[in-house]
């Protein structure tokens, strides 16, 4: 039996790629909010160092995941030689630029003391504007990879890159609040923290509408319908990613906003839970997409070609006799 | 140099998978890959229902979405407009995989027994194994390629020599007075799903 009938779920990308996309994804986010906030200065140190703690180790573990999962990696090298035309070739130019510029930042902003005279201030900020359109750019290259896919109708929407710059700019920001909470004093860091937690609820909040605008489009295209269909009846999807990877930080993210001075203790502990939360539905989304990206119906002159529905009560239904 | 297409005649075709079983024993295909596919439909509610075959393989699409996506150059069209992909540039991304609307293309990790319960490969497998890695090898991205080695030979692809119905015609795709241009020309020929905008070049022959 041939297990690539048309209407069947793609399976040649799976888990590896979706790391890969989750970590690409948190390596930009975390690397935008860290150079942002280098710009933005006091009081918000913290989260700069941290984030470019995260952004390259993220996107190097990350393309470790895409080179784990080729079939023929000793021609990896050749992975960029086609740009014009291909996502791949793009992304491989924007990822290893991408790396570069925030192993420099990481370096200069962590282990010299470039930044403390006057023009080596200015390098640092040159190299956090490249480094923040190239962090945008992977962000959007993890959907855009998707979204140029002609086989698969689910990915093929142009709100695929919308989708995954918000979770990753979501996932950055929960990446930088857990580090925050687990590297910074709970003095130090609690003011920053409020302040982080009411964005990463705004930035949720701005997920839901985007992934509910791209699940209803999905709706709205026959061939895409059937994937749409399939995320939504996921466990993984529903609990994973809606109840406890969007809900769930949310309504914490919210608690640490609102909570009164004297709770200091606690709130470490419920923007770590958040963060964490948030962090894996990141990967659950991502995953959920891969896994649920059909192929499409052939068709020719009105006759559909995908898999064959039987009546679950053969004699009964397709018997002999014409039904009464 | 000649385009080459195919026409496969819907009306001949009866879905005995003759075509299936000659490509993978000359093309030693993995077991799970088919280059040749026969997919089945049935339309229609009883007493009236019609059941159709539809032979399946690479379009060799004049716009291949696969050479489009392609990273390292491995996927190549030729002058005689024949798709192929280069194994010794192919970085196994499966990125093509995915963009072929038509899932004519395939890879695997590994070759694995047709036989269950990890018993080892046969002498046959061996050889079908061997065979394979000389022309294609695991972990690269795989197709049809319109039994390359045969059409140069003068021969016609062997999913066309093998089917007892003579349901598939193969040949100059641009030579109006070929068999193939024809009959699309005659009866009328219609890709599949040509919404998709590959221009492919295998023609369907419908029942009117």
């Amino acid at each position: 039996m041939d297990p690539k009938v048309n209407g069947q779920l793609q399976h040649d990308w799976g888990w590896l790629i979706a790391v890969y996309l989750f970590l690409g994804g948190v390596a930009g986010g975390a690397y935008t909010i860290a150079a942002v906030n280098s710009f933005l200065g006091a009081g918000l140190e913290l989260s700069t160092t941290v984030g470019l703690w995260i952004a390259f180790p993220a996107i190097l573990i990350g393309t470790l995941f895409l080179i784990a999962d080729l079939g023929s990696p000793s021609h990896a090298v050749l992975s960029g030689m086609k740009p014009g035309s291909s996502w791949i070739a793009r992304g491989t130019w924007i990822i290893s630029i991408f790396m570069i510029l925030s192993f420099l930042h990481l370096v200069l902003h962590q282990f010299t003391s470039v930044g403390d005279a006057a023009g080596g201030k200015t390098t640092i900020d040159v190299i956090a504007v490249a480094g923040i359109v190239f962090a945008i750019g992977t962000m959007a290259y993890t959907g855009i990879l998707l979204s140029a896919s002609k086989g698969i109708p689910f990915w093929r929407s142009g709100v695929v890159p919308v989708v995954f710059v918000v979770s990753a700019t979501v996932t950055g920001h929960f990446a930088i609040m857990l580090g925050m909470t687990l590297f910074g004093t709970v003095a130090s860091t609690l003011e920053p923290l409020r302040t982080m937690a009411l964005e990463a609820a705004g930035l949720v909040v701005l997920e839901v509408l985007v992934i509910m605008f791209f699940l209803q489009a999905a709706f709205r295209q026959p061939d895409s319908r059937e994937s749409a269909m399939r995320i939504l009846r996921k466990y993984m999807f529903i609990i994973g990613y809606f109840i406890l990877g969007l809900a769930a930080p949310l309504i914490l993210m919210i608690i640490v906003y609102r909570s009164a001075a004297g709770a200091e203790t606690g709130i470490a502990a419920v923007v770590a839970i958040g963060a964490v939360l948030g962090l894996a539905g990141g990967l659950i989304l991502r995953q959920a997409v891969l896994i649920c990206g059909a192929l499409p119906t052939l068709n020719i002159a009105g006759f559909e070609f995908r898999r064959i529905h039987r009546p679950k009560e053969p004699k009964a239904d397709i018997g002999l006799l014409p039904p009464k | 140099m000649p385009q080459y297409g195919m026409v496969i005649d819907l009306k001949r075709c009866y879905g005995c998978y003759a075509c299936s079983m000659a490509c993978k024993t000359t093309n030693h295909t993995p077991p799970g890959v088919f280059w040749a596919r026969v997919l089945m439909s049935e339309v229609g509610t009883y007493p009236n229902v019609v059941r159709q075959s539809l032979p399946v393989l690479c379009m060799h699409c004049e716009e291949p979405s696969c050479l489009e996506v392609c990273p390292t150059g491995a996927t190549q069209k030729r002058d005689d407009g024949i798709v192929i992909v280069d194994k010794d540039k192919c970085m196994g991304c499966k990125y093509c995989i995915m963009a072929c609307p038509y899932g004519a293309r395939y890879s695997v990790d590994k070759w694995e027994s047709y036989f269950p319960d990890g018993l080892p490969l046969s002498p046959l497998e061996e050889f079908q194994k061997k065979a394979w890695e000389e022309k294609s090898g695991v972990g690269v991205a795989t197709k049809c390629d319109f039994c390359l080695d045969r059409v140069s030979e003068g021969k016609l692809p062997v999913c066309v020599e093998a089917c007892p119905a003579k349901a598939r015609i193969f040949g100059p795709i641009d030579d109006p007075n070929s068999e193939v241009s024809i009959l699309i020309k005659k009866e009328r020929g219609q890709v599949l799903n040509p919404e998709f905008g590959n221009k492919p070049k295998v023609y369907y022959l419908f029942p009117r």
